[in-house]
């Protein structure tokens, strides 16, 4: 835990406790209430947490982190609780309890769901352990660093606080790569186009540090023709990382970016970038936070290419890319998100050999920097031990390069590229279409190819 | 917390390995900061010009630079960027220049 964090815990004070004990109560919806008597300490979560698998203590098994959580409702909202605390092992929030929270749900916890899903009982642990997020965030305890992002985006539209020039520099400079990559000086990278079919929005992390993923991005919509832009202004940063601090409110003015640059601009189609956290954010939470459905659909970018293939609006060449692929499923986009299948069937089409790994789809491990862990330096051992799961598994598909649909999950998996000594490439699932891509015969670039083409 | 020891003196890294006290950044350090946290036993012009130039722009202007500032301040194509510094521009080339970690999914 950092200093800081440590001082503010110290400084708590009786009001404040209270105070997160009421947000905590009253965003526990009544069903998931519920749940926090339901643990009958079976432990069978315990070998689906990855910080479990790679180190196999108490405090790492889902249940235990749950039970933090659940004895204090014990003792502040049921009877047995109130009269009888130890029968029940009921605990009141104090300052202790709130370290243990903090520990338990930032320090220790990517908020994957991969044991609910192999919960005896079904419980939904990551709601409940939002709810204990949101209530240590009203209590001033969201570690810095996750914050630091959270304010960004109410700011700058953005969470890397990148300003408008120096995005659309970018842009502009991705477009000129873009057209000496494919011959066609009509290759463009569309912004603020009014009444585009389809509004991009992607990582700011591609924008600032890593464009090559944008630019793959930008070649596979030429291929396709499609009619697409990004906007200038807020509106083009997928991420919230307000859905990992849990304040609602945050999220709600966040998202409220995105749907406000689609009626700006007039768009039919809201296209969610490779990133876990940024599709769940707008597809499934978007509509909650916002009270309001959407009147328009939110696709993810993995869908788009799917469908391209399909209806034979692109073609690749799976010999463009001959090393063997795994893939790994970003927990918000496959296990929380429902989207699977898409980004598999868009790879057998793109590589020579694709390996899954071992468990797949909504089975499959997280990375273990997922939930914010990213961005919370402070528990940076912890993250880079719980990826040792991740690690193993990709080594034993025997692949080189892994495909991984979720900006986050690559540069955790990056990271444990390095410590595991993996010595896999890490790449978008957009960046092995592009590599791949059989340029349109329509356009003028059929004429040099991707090799002719480079200076 | 992390550390290390540079001129008979201990300077605090965060956990990631990045400068806790940025300010007390200079070329020497760098290298130490090379050899211990990027694994690169010696730093050539190019990586130089990169390190220099994000420094220069962090003093200016507080944060880290977009990597096409830093393309097109050194001369650098992004490519030769990404090999210069393996764990990337942020982890590898900001931690370097002694900056404090960037924000976002790095
Ligand atoms: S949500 Fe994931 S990280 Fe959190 S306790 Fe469950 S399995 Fe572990
Ligand atoms: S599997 Fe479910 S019921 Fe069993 S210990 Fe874990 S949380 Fe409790
Ligand atoms: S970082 Fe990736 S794998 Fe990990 S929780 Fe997010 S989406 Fe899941």
């Amino acid at each position: 835990m950092s200093a800081e964090l440590d001082q503010k815990l110290e400084a708590l004070t009786d009001e404040t406790l209270a105070k997160g004990l009421a947000v905590f109560r009253e965003h526990l919806k009544e069903a998931e209430a519920g749940f926090l008597n339901a643990c009958v300490r079976c432990g069978l979560c315990a070998d689906s947490c990855h910080y479990h698998r790679a180190e196999p203590r108490l405090e790492n098994v889902p249940g235990r982190k749950l039970d933090h959580i659940a004895s204090v409702f014990r003792a502040h909202y049921t009877t047995f609780g109130r009269v009888a605390p130890g029968l029940v092992g009921a605990k009141r929030f104090d300052r202790d309890m709130a370290r243990a929270w903090v520990d338990a749900v930032f320090g220790r916890c990517s908020l994957c769901g991969r044991c609910s899903l192999n919960c005896t009982i079904g419980i939904p642990m990551p709601a409940l352990f939002r709810a204990a997020r949101r209530a240590l965030g009203a209590m001033g305890l969201v570690p810095d660093d996750l914050q630091a992002n959270v304010e960004n985006s109410l700011r700058h539209g953005n969470n890397m606080a990148i300003e408008r020039e120096e995005w659309v520099e970018t842009l502009e400079w991705i477009e000129e790569e873009l057209q000496a990559e494919t011959g066609d000086p009509q290759a463009r990278i569309p912004v603020d186009k009014q009444g585009a079919r389809c509004l991009f929005t992607v990582n700011p992390r591609e924008a600032k540090f890593f464009p090559l993923s944008l630019q793959a991005s930008a070649k596979v919509f030429w291929a396709a023709k499609e009619d697409w832009t990004l906007a200038s202004e807020a509106g083009w940063d997928l991420t919230n990382y307000a859905l990992f601090t849990c304040e609602d409110d945050q999220a709600a003015a966040i998202v409220k970016n995105l749907t406000d640059a689609m009626t700006r601009l007039g768009c039919e189609v809201l296209v969610i970038g490779e990133c876990g956290h940024g599709y769940q954010s707008a597809r499934w939470m978007g509509p909650e936070w916002l009270k309001s459905a959407f009147p328009f659909p939110v696709v993810s970018i993995l869908e788009l290419m799917d469908q391209y293939l399909d209806e034979g609006r692109i073609q690749v060449d799976p010999t463009k890319n001959t090393q063997p692929v795994t893939l790994h499923d970003p927990c918000n986009l496959v296990r929380h998100g429902g989207i699977s299948e898409p980004q598999r069937r868009v790879l057998r089409r793109a590589v020579n050999t694709f390996t899954e790994m071992a468990p797949r789809g909504i089975e499959n491990y997280c990375c273990g920097g997922g939930g914010g862990q990213l961005a919370m330096s402070e528990y940076r051992n912890r993250r880079l031990k719980a990826g040792r799961m991740k690690a193993d598994q990709i080594r034993a598909t025997g692949a080189k390069v892994v495909a991984a649909p979720c900006h986050n999950c690559i540069d955790q998996l990056s990271e444990l590229n390095k410590e595991y000594q993996l010595k896999v490439h890490i790449k978008t699932v957009a960046e092995l279409v592009a590599a791949a891509l059989v340029p349109p015969t329509s356009t003028p670039s059929s004429t040099p190819t991707f090799a002719e083409a480079q200076p | 917390m992390g550390s290390l020891v540079f001129n008979g003196q201990v300077v605090a890294l965060n956990e990631e390995g990045f400068l806790v006290e940025p300010g007390l950044w200079n070329e020497d350090l760098a290298r130490v900061l090379a050899r211990e946290e990027e694994g690169l036993e010696t730093l050539d012009e190019e990586h130089w010009a990169v390190i220099r130039f994000i420094r220069a722009h962090f003093e200016e202007k507080q944060g880290a630079p977009m990597v096409r500032a830093v393309c097109k301040g050194t001369g650098l194509r992004l490519q030769r960027i990404y090999d210069l510094f393996p764990s990337g521009p942020a982890k590898g080339a900001c931690k370097l220049a002694g900056l404090p970690k960037p924000d976002g999914c790095v």
